[in-house]
């Protein structure tokens, strides 16, 4: 076929898919996605979440199983949300012997459940002392903090948080304004620090604590006793009740990170073993069709041996016997899901062969390579486009299957990973749902948008289909 | 003629099956031998525990003849080719060894029991589905394809390829969300409830029904969209051959043609599409029983894999491919016997 008539035969074959309306959804579908693919860099929240998925330490400043943030429309209780602060006005005190460096943050407090938590992180070197104070907005000013690092010679990033390290400090303060029927109620050790903080200052304050809305001071403060002692660029996480798009997992991980970073993966495998696996059923088909005689027997008897094969099963035992990478998972796919299109392309084989124009070029000398590969398999292109479409969603629900045994590659983020450690940290039994549903709604997104393109093609290609 | 066709189908079956035991017990044959030596020096241990007074040097060189005995017993002393045939022959046998944790009900190492206990499970609850899941189906089938286009058939399109890629064993983490810890309907899982009610009365049996409930449900929703879109198909396709067309000429009622003439025909493939769908779903559902901790096939695989034990591993598989394999057989079978034409056999 020449270039003219493809591009031809390609403009027929789109007027006809423009009439098919799921068929232009699946591919805006495909469009989002590939947009997701080409601007994850500046959609991720969290940039090195690719390679830092299993880092822990990534991960520590961030609420534990907190729902996404927007659940906050559906309650009247509006439940802090996970913020960082790194505005502040900075100040230098020249104390002799000292200089005293402050850092005072603003934080507008307007929730009704308080952050479970204030972080604070800073470039540190040498050995200074630091003392966080927090000045609520009735006035009282509360000195939650204080220590002296040895950071060293080298900058290193120092990390306070406030919930353990001041709970003796908030129990005092709270003390002052609780009744001692309350007192003998609470333990020290089990309050919540940050309830202490962000509340009124009255009776219940362990208790019952009501919130104390409005603007409250965190200030820093940096004592440095040596000219190599120094602190900067100072910023503080508040890890809230309600975090991000779609909330954290009990791993403190970002889950629309996670499922943004499955995105690339997901395209990758099913685009991938569809390519792969449809091409070579193509090709198969065809010259098993065109050699006909014993060498088509036997590969219809080697097709039949893949055919009887249980896909998952095997999978699965080659993956947990092997530990595949992503690349190794793709080819084991590839090479059993060829068999698919192996039928259907060697029937409409059968017919292309005997149409008058093999035999022509047949006469004119043409070698069994070129009518295969020029003259037959284009014909089946549109075919095979079709049920690439089909196969790739089947080639990302196996790798999620297999990801949730946990034996999916260890290096990458897929959805079915997410969902593998959803299920066993007891995601299902504990209702966080939104650690269960936006991975597998993205599978179920990625396999309907092949879907609708596929079946489309399908329609076009099978006229009897047709119901116009 | 039927008989000809039958015994080669079923011959056929035979020796594919022989060929991917073979290839299995190549491929595998590394990692079946680590348990083995595994086991072999779990054996000598716990003899030598029984052995006192005796000199470290005696210890060595009993130690030694003692895997001399165990290596011949086990044959692992013949060459790699000898020992992948001979696996494969036990493997063809029937006798996969003994696992190296997992223990049956009733607490046999013996991987051919272990794995022969899960298969009525596996069986009970994807046949159970199937029927439900055919029957709906063709229902809903025959109404797409009485008016196609129209707002029914066009919305359950829809569905069709919206779960077509939906992982089930998903949508089933979901019901169990739903209808197990928030609304508590059904049971979480499991295939009895504790302690279980005695054996063969008729509270077992509802016992057994209500725990089959939410994971045949889940089934259904997710599959018989597609049973039903593939009937449309089916059946569409065949309401515009010739005869159709001569017998509506004939002022056959349209019910008559859709049901007398059109199904007819359509049935043979309708019913075995269906039975292919339950041999796919049997192999590729096998996440769906570990997420309802159904004790059946699929959850056996999970278990062997995360307490890697590569023999249960290994005869489950085995067993898997070999129920595959007579299931696709039988369905050949079946499908000749429906459609005379197929038992003509492989001439174009």
């Amino acid at each position: 076929m020449k270039l003219a008539e493809m591009r031809e035969s390609f403009n027929d074959f789109w007027s006809e898919f423009k009439k098919e309306k799921t068929g232009v959804i699946g591919l805006i579908f495909f469009a989002i996605f590939l947009f997701i693919v080409i601007f994850e860099p500046f959609l991720l929240p969290f940039e090195d979440a690719n390679t830092r998925w299993r880092d822990i330490s990534y991960w520590e400043d961030w609420p534990k199983s907190a729902p996404p943030a927007w659940t906050n429309w559906f309650t009247s209780e509006k439940k802090s949300v996970t913020g960082t602060l790194t505005e502040y006005s900075e100040s230098s005190q020249d104390m002799g012997a000292m200089v005293m460096k402050e850092f005072v943050f603003e934080y507008d407090y307007q929730y009704d459940d308080a952050p479970n938590d204030i972080i604070i992180h800073g470039d540190a070197s040498g050995q200074p002392i630091v003392v966080v104070n927090i000045v609520r907005p009735d006035g009282e000013e509360i000195e939650v903090f204080q220590s002296a690092y040895n950071a060293g010679e080298r900058t290193k990033d120092i990390r306070i948080s406030i919930d353990n390290s001041s709970r003796s400090t908030i129990y005092n303060f709270a003390k002052k304004y609780e009744s001692s029927e309350n007192l003998s109620n609470v333990k020290q050790g089990l309050i919540k620090t940050t309830n202490g903080i962000f509340s009124k200052a009255q009776e219940g304050i362990l208790r019952y604590p009501e919130p104390l809305k409005g603007e409250y001071q965190i200030k820093v403060t940096a004592i440095l006793r040596d000219e190599t002692d120094n602190m900067a660029s100072p910023y503080i996480v508040l890890p809230g009740k309600v975090s991000g798009v779609l909330g954290t997992d009990s791993q403190k991980r970002d889950i629309w990170t996670g499922v943004l970073a499955g995105v690339k993966w997901a395209l990758l495998i099913g685009i991938l073993t569809a390519i792969v696996s449809v091409s070579i059923g193509v090709i198969y088909g065809v010259i098993s069709a065109y050699l006909g005689g014993w060498k088509d027997a036997l590969m219809q008897r080697i097709f039949e041996v893949f055919v009887s094969v249980p896909l998952l099963p095997v999978l699965i035992v080659l993956s947990a016997v092997f530990e595949p990478s992503i690349w190794m998972m793709v080819v084991l796919m590839a090479m059993f899901f060829w068999t698919g299109s192996v039928k259907t392309v060697r029937s409409m084989a059968m017919q292309i062969k005997e149409e008058t124009f093999i035999e022509a070029s047949r006469a004119l000398g043409a070698s069994n390579f070129r009518i295969i590969f020029k003259h037959m398999v284009p014909i089946l292109i549109p075919y095979s486009f079709s049920s690439m479409a089909l196969f790739i969603p089947r080639a990302v629900v196996y790798e999620a299957s297999i990801s949730l045994l946990g034996l999916g590659d260890s290096q990458i983020v897929t959805w079915g990973q997410i969902l593998s450690d959803a299920l066993n940290s007891g995601a299902v039994l504990n209702g966080l749902w939104w650690w269960v549903v936006p991975p597998g709604l993205a599978i179920a997104f990625m396999g309907m948008a092949f879907a609708f393109i596929g079946f489309s093609m399908d329609k076009i290609l099978h006229p009897k289909l047709r119901t116009r | 003629m039927y008989w000809k066709f039958a015994l080669k189908r079923v011959i056929n079956a035979v020796i594919i099956y022989i060929i991917l035991i073979f290839i299995f017990s190549a491929l595998f044959n590394v990692q079946m031998e680590q348990t083995v030596y595994a086991q072999i020096d779990e054996a000598i241990k716990m003899e030598s525990m029984q052995l006192t007074d005796m000199k470290p040097e005696e210890m060595q060189r009993w130690a030694e003849q003692r895997k001399e005995f165990y290596y011949k017993r086990y044959n692992l002393d013949k060459s790699v080719f000898e020992r992948v045939v001979r696996r494969a022959v036990d493997a063809l046998t029937f006798k996969y060894g003994n696992s190296s944790i997992i223990r049956s009900s009733g607490g046999s190492r013996d991987v051919r029991t272990i794995v022969l206990e899960t298969i009525p499970r596996t069986l009970l609850l994807f046949m159970t589905a199937m029927v439900i899941d055919i029957l709906l189906g063709f229902w809903l089938g025959i109404k797409k394809a009485q008016k196609p286009g129209k707002g029914l058939d066009k919305s359950t399109s829809i569905v069709t390829m919206v779960v077509y890629g939906m992982p089930s064993w998903w949508l089933g983490m979901l019901m169990i969300m739903a209808f197990a810890y928030m609304f508590k309907i059904f049971p979480s899982g499991g295939f009895l409830s504790t302690p279980p009610p005695p054996a063969g009365t008729l509270a077992r049996f509802w016992d057994i029904i209500y725990h089959l409930l939410l994971p045949v449900i889940t089934l259904v929703l997710i599959g018989f969209w597609g049973r039903a879109f593939l009937t449309r198909n089916i059946v569409l396709s065949t309401l515009q051959e010739d005869y159709i067309m001569s017998a509506r000429a004939r002022g056959i009622p349209e019910r008559k043609v859709l049901y007398g003439h059109a199904l007819r025909s359509a049935a043979p493939p309708i019913v075995t599409m269906g039975l292919l769908a339950l041999l796919v779903s049997f192999g590729g559902n096998i996440i769906f029983e570990g997420i309802f901790s159904w004790p059946g096939m699929g959850n056996l695989y999970w278990i062997s894999v995360q307490q890697n034990d590569i023999p249960v591993l290994m005869g489950n598989l085995s067993l898997t491919t070999g129920l595959y394999i007579a299931g696709l057989a039988i369905l050949d079978l079946i499908y000749g016997f429906l459609d005379p034409r197929i038992k003509v056999g492989g001439k174009e």
